[in-house]
């Protein structure tokens, strides 16, 4: 049986390694447009990704374009793992739980 | 950890609607300014190939031959002015960095490359004899023209989503229609229905997907 993970459980980081785990392993997602598709504040968010990081779920590269800073974001095979079994726990749950019609 | 039958629902009810919205953004983040930047390039393309003739020949009626390439050169300096804008609508568009777009971009550079490599090609071996032939024979071109980017649309959206697809197939339909059934306006009706259709395409996604 798989097991819910602490970390992914939280609602804004299950929602931005669901946007990240999206995308190709080749595939990086801009910050702001990862800001602006979780409607999150820019604290907020970096607050989280900063937990997903620290877990080894996430690679944030931080680079400048045109003297603008742009940080890039994407999900590390390890955080693709732990998503596809936070995911798989929670159809566990749902398939654990007595269905109406069994009474 | 203490999660409800409904709470799991509804994670992963949330799990496929944010990838859903991943998946949009990072096909179409731009496509909306891009369909309309296009749509302009053809609706002021067509409309000059149509009144450029006219205007040069009530100005100076010895211009004949030298009319094609007036038309040649309206259309560079647009294609080219299309181009940058995209190029700008691009960089300022992109949410996710891929090697796809990539390749799309290369996809239209050799689509391009291609299509005037093409004219100039041919052009020495055209032997069409008089003006009605003449308009006749580039009326066809302008058809084929017209549909080799909308051939990128189906291939760009059978790479990304089936939404351009249909637009490049529904604007190939509608070039052929003009080419068979109205020949004697075929410029005209390119500017307003080929052009009208890319601009009308890229301001109904920019609604539709501004407001989701």
């Amino acid at each position: 049986m798989s097991e819910l993970d602490p970390i992914i459980h939280q609602p804004l980081r299950l929602r931005i390694l669901s946007a990240l785990t999206t995308l190709r392993h080749d595939e990086r997602m801009d910050f702001v447009w990862l800001r602006d598709l979780l409607g999150a504040t820019d604290g907020n968010l970096g607050a989280h990704l900063q937990k997903l990081e620290e877990a080894g779920y996430l690679n944030v590269e931080k680079t400048f374009v045109n003297r603008k800073p742009k940080t890039l974001i994407s999900a590390s095979d390890k955080g693709r793992a732990a998503f596809r079994a936070h995911v798989n726990a929670l159809r566990e749950i749902i398939d654990a739980a007595p269905k109406e019609d069994e009474g | 950890m203490n999660t409800s039958e409904n709470d799991a629902r509804r994670s992963l009810q949330e799990i496929e609607d944010i990838a859903v919205r991943t998946r949009r953004m990072a096909a179409f983040a731009g496509v909306d300014l891009i369909l309309i930047v296009w749509g302009i390039v053809w609706f002021l393309g067509y409309l000059g190939t149509e009144i450029i003739p006219r205007l040069a020949l009530s100005l100076n009626p010895k211009l004949g031959p030298a009319i094609g390439w007036l038309i040649q050169g309206w259309w560079a300096i647009l294609i080219i002015a299309g181009i940058a804008a995209t190029l700008m609508v691009s960089r300022r568009n992109t949410p996710v960095e891929s090697s796809i777009g990539k390749r799309i971009g290369w996809l239209w550079f050799a689509l391009f490359g291609y299509m005037y490599v093409f004219g100039f090609l041919i052009m020495p071996f055209v032997a069409v004899q008089g003006h009605e032939e003449s308009m006749r024979f580039w009326k066809h071109m302008g058809a084929i023209m017209a549909t080799v980017p909308m051939f990128a649309y189906v291939v760009i959206g059978i790479w990304l989503d089936s939404f351009l697809v249909w637009v490049g197939l529904g604007v190939t339909v509608l070039t052929m229609l003009g080419l068979y059934l109205l020949l004697p306006w075929f410029w005209i009706y390119m500017a307003f229905v080929g052009g009208g259709a890319l601009i009308g395409t890229g301001l109904v996604v920019r609604r539709k997907w501004r407001s989701q």
